[in-house]
């Protein structure tokens, strides 16, 4: 197994896993009031959405990889 | 008046200064993070011009970047992301020991994205010779931006080790922990900003 499906495995379980974090946190902070919680949630979502991102890129639906021997 | 009752006295006006204050010390310190992001906007936006403007991208003789390592490094530091929050989460519950564990999880974590950064310049300086100076626009571009962000982390991760010091002292309590929060909105500001340069830099 070479270094690269390592870090792709790795992106797409750990971008699972944050990215249900985020959005759990998300959805129980759905209700909170305040300025900084209003941020908070605002910034939650982008970290799922990266998450995500990442994820996907890990699975090779995004981004660019190398040819195989290139 | 007994020293007691002056301490008790020093204490509740302290405290209700701090209330008071709460409000503007978070403006405060949302302006400031507005403003850092007009920072990182203008120069996006300048790269995304730059990129734009030429003939096709990445300009001839440079490799795209590999979104492998990238994608791996990215989710570690959206991971400290999402232990910062729940350092927050725990702190306003009375969760002390586990506030501290998420904390110097979020260090961990922010040290490892920085060490991951300084692998990928390692590997792109000498190995495929992309350098700040010596790449035109795309080498410009690409350090000036994610160096800044690499200097933001390693901010954040000198700040949360300053609020695991001032936490263990017992600087903050309950009712009175604004460099907590401070903290996170700062954490996962530089997060957001690493989604954008993630995409515009690997994933465009």
């Amino acid at each position: 197994m070479n270094a690269a499906i390592v870090e792709r495995l790795g992106a797409v379980i750990a971008g699972i896993v944050v990215a249900v974090v985020a959005f759990y946190a998300l959805y129980k902070d759905w209700n909170a009031s305040g300025t900084e919680n209003q941020v908070f949630k605002l910034m939650l979502f982008l970290l799922g959405i990266g998450a995500i991102l990442a994820l996907l890129a890990g699975l090779n639906v995004i981004g660019f990889s190398p040819a195989k021997g290139a | 008046m007994s020293v007691a009752s002056l301490a008790r006295d020093a204490h509740g006006e302290v405290d209700q200064l701090y209330i008071e204050t709460r409000e503007l010390r978070l403006q405060g310190f949302l302006l400031f993070l507005v403003s850092d992001c007009v920072l990182f906007s203008s120069f996006i936006f300048a790269y995304l011009y730059l990129r734009n403007s030429g003939q096709g991208w990445p300009p001839p003789g440079i490799q795209r970047l590999d979104v492998a390592f990238a994608a791996w490094n990215s989710v570690v530091l959206f991971g400290s992301g999402a232990t910062m929050h729940y350092a927050l989460e725990n702190f306003k519950h009375g969760k002390f020991m586990r506030y501290i564990w998420f904390l110097l999880a979020t260090i961990v974590l922010g040290a490892g994205f920085l060490g991951g950064q300084v692998y990928e310049y390692n590997h792109l300086i000498f190995g495929e010779h992309v350098t700040w100076w010596g790449s035109g626009i795309f080498g410009a571009s690409f350090f000036t931006l994610t160096g800044m962000h690499g200097l933001h982390v390693f901010l954040g991760v000198c700040y949360l080790t300053v609020l695991v010091l001032q936490s263990a002292a017992g600087v903050y309590t309950r009712g009175k922990f604004f460099g907590i929060t401070a903290g996170t909105l700062y954490w996962h500001f530089v997060d957001v900003i690493w989604v954008v340069l993630f995409s515009i830099f690997y994933l465009l």
